[in-house]
């Protein structure tokens, strides 16, 4: 006979955002899985009738943590409707500040977020490498976890220097950006990124950049970790011991279906290669299995959102946000929507990342074992080794090419519609936007969390993280954190809200309903 | 002394909307330049970290909750040096707020650390009076610190 728990909350502290997941449990595993978000946002009802360049400072503040992926995809809609191409330096500099935004975030998400799990003594408590995750991990004490805060804030500096405000830059404008930042300022993003190579390469991977870069498969990556100390003791060294100690790969599969939109346009006369004029690959994957990306076959179904109901799953140009909380209780759950590709559930993110973009390791991977909580933050560990070297030439270029053009003339956005498609760090962010009369009469945002984290849609088909939590074994239900390794892996993100300082009077404590 | 006033939240966000309600109100009072520096603060987080490595004092403008009773007065000054001691803060999320923004400051930062820190905090609902009382608490304590506007 079976035993059935109903109803059971995870609790998901260090989620970003208004995240209810509850699961069903059978027998000790996950068998159901609800995700909701419980935050209506709005930000596409909000953007109506504002000039057509609102965009750009607005949207920026759906996130605090991906402020400048929202600025990236919103400048891009209006690139796209003005008629406009970016100059080399244009592209240079917004590439160069969105990937120090997606590196920074890709190492916190990964020692903050991900690994000070693994210093959950209750959890662990029979964990072999238990204490090395303490020393490592513990907050605001943990050797990494310092030295994570310390060298990401260092990376940010760049950003600040490209955009020339900090925080909430808003340097990216249709035709190009605002800053032309002169051969010492440039000189100094190239100090803060090579500062950050080596860092990144000492303590994160525990080779240098082109070491990594010849590890093309499973086998490639076990003989790596056995190669030195160097390798075991780094900080990608310790999640391969700690994932095998704790069957990491055993968890979260998904529903093995990815997307990515590609990213970071490629200049046109630059040493960097790509695909099809981009850093990164746009795609759809099943499995290993890497097919072209049709913008056109990209969804919204709204079967079990608080939304108006009565509406087929509608794209982005198409659709609409109509808050409607009541009705169907019960089967509407979330204020997320549930994109879809062709009307199949993907995942998004750093793995989908390297497998559309064809990386031997995650190819090999992904067919051997198929998508994990491992596959899932090993993409998120490495991708900064992918990116750093590309960001080491775009500012060789850019001191080589400073006095060359930053920004091309538009003197009014005209009507029409554009769509701004790029990686944000946790995966596909879109933004679809229309202009009527020098006004918005159309945005709808699309964010990775939307994909990741969606809820049912009216053929039943779960979200990708609920998809990932079905089997999940539930040892301990007051301390669920196989079912927290699996959520997170995705890095969820919802709607930036609420941090509010809390008090308990005598205690005193930061309650943080952070919601994206 | 140099002196910084960040206005934290979200201003979209009714409940949240506190601190850039204030920020608005600040540029409106137009603060002597060179005297104090007005940072729009929005959802940074760990971002605001090279903010506070600048020496001098600096003031926090914040919703708060769970500092005062219903009829009691909505407006509250907190000490920063107390806040990073609260042992809930000090857990990182991508909302990480003021309480762990401080704790983790004197571990990485490399400048020089603030000589004070407050937290002007609004407590609920607000109107523009108390709006306007935070904004000038704000410029009072980033002018002559905690104790002197106690």
């Amino acid at each position: 006979m079976s035993i059935v728990t109903r109803g059971v909350n995870i609790p998901l502290n260090r989620a970003e955002g208004d995240l209810e997941v509850r699961v069903e449990i059978e027998d000790g595993v996950v068998a159901e899985a609800w995700s909701a978000g419980t935050m209506y946002r709005g930000f596409e009802a909000m953007m109506r009738g504002r000039g057509a360049l609102d965009g750009l400072v607005v949207t920026p503040r759906v996130c605090g943590i991906c402020s400048l992926t929202h600025l990236s995809a919103a400048v891009a809609a209006l690139d796209a409707i003005a008629g406009v191409e970016p100059p080399d330096n244009a592209w240079r500099l917004r590439n160069l500040a969105l990937m120090m935004e997606t590196i920074q975030s890709d190492v916190r998400q990964s020692i903050l977020m991900f690994m000070v799990d693994f210093a959950n003594r209750q959890a662990y408590h029979d964990l072999p490498l238990l204490e090395d995750a303490c020393e490592r991990y513990s907050p605001l004490a943990g050797r990494a976890a310092i030295e994570v805060v310390r060298e990401t804030k260092r990376l940010l500096q760049g950003v600040a220097i490209i955009g020339g405000q900090w925080p909430h830059t808003s340097f990216m404008v249709p035709g190009g950006v605002t800053s032309m930042p002169d051969v010492s300022k440039i000189l100094q993003c190239r100090i803060i990124i090579e500062r950050f190579i080596a860092w990144y390469e000492r303590t994160i991977l525990g080779c240098s950049l082109e070491r990594w870069q010849q590890v093309g498969s499973v086998t490639d990556l076990e003989n790596w970790l056995e190669e030195n100390d160097a390798h075991q003791d780094s900080e990608l060294g310790f999640f391969l011991r700690i994932a095998r100690q704790s069957d990491l790969h055993l968890l979260g599969r998904g529903p093995n279906r990815f997307l990515s939109y590609g990213n970071l346009v490629l200049p046109e006369d630059t040493t960097v290669g790509g695909f099809d004029g981009k850093v990164s690959r746009a795609g759809w994957a099943e499995g290993a299995e890497v097919f072209p990306l049709d913008a056109g076959k990209i969804t919204e179904d709204t079967s079990h959102s608080w939304f108006a109901p009565g509406k087929p799953p509608l794209h982005p140009f198409d659709g609409e946000t109509k808050p409607y909380a009541s009705g169907h209780s019960g089967q509407v759950y979330s204020w997320v929507k549930a994109p879809r590709y062709d009307g199949q559930v993907a995942e998004t993110g750093p793995l989908a990342e390297m497998i559309i973009d064809g990386r031997p390791l995650f190819k090999d991977l992904i067919e051997r074992q198929g998508p994990s909580v491992f596959a899932r933050q090993l993409a998120r560990f490495v991708r900064p080794a992918a990116l750093l070297p590309p960001m080491r030439v775009w500012a060789d270029e850019l001191r080589q090419h400073c006095m060359d053009l930053f920004y091309r003339s538009v003197k009014m956005i005209p009507d029409g519609e554009g769509v701004g498609m790029v990686e944000a760090a946790r995966g596909a962010l879109g933004h679809w936007v229309k202009v009527r009369d020098e006004k918005i009469s159309h945005y709808q945002i699309i964010t990775p969390t939307a994909w990741n984290g969606s809820p049912r849609d009216s053929e039943g088909r779960r979200g990708a993280w609920e998809e990932a939590l079905i089997g999940t074994p539930i040892a301990d239900q007051a301390n669920p954190v196989a079912a927290g390794h699996v959520v997170r892996s995705f890095d969820p993100c919802l709607v930036c809200a609420v941090h509010c300082l809390q008090s308990g009077r005598r205690t005193g404590r930061m309650k943080i309903d952070s919601n994206r | 002394m140099k002196a910084t006033i960040i206005c934290i939240g979200n201003r979209f966000v009714p409940a949240d909307a506190a601190g850039p309600t204030v920020y608005d109100r600040l540029r409106e009072l137009a603060l002597p330049t060179g005297e104090i520096d007005l940072v729009d603060g929005g959802l940074q987080g760990l971002n605001l970290l090279p903010l506070l490595e600048r020496g001098g004092r600096v003031v926090f403008v914040d919703a708060v909750s769970g500092f005062v009773d219903n009829d009691a007065d909505r407006l509250v000054l907190l000490d920063g040096a107390e806040i990073s001691t609260w042992p809930e803060q000090h857990r990182f999320d991508h909302g990480a707020g003021i309480g762990y923004l401080l704790a983790v400051l004197p571990q990485v930062c490399d400048g020089e650390m603030p000589r004070e820190i407050a937290v002007v905090g609004i407590e609920g609902t607000y109107d523009a009076q108390l709006i306007e009382r935070a904004a000038r608490l704000s410029i009072e304590v980033a002018r002559h610190g905690l104790q002197g506007s106690r």
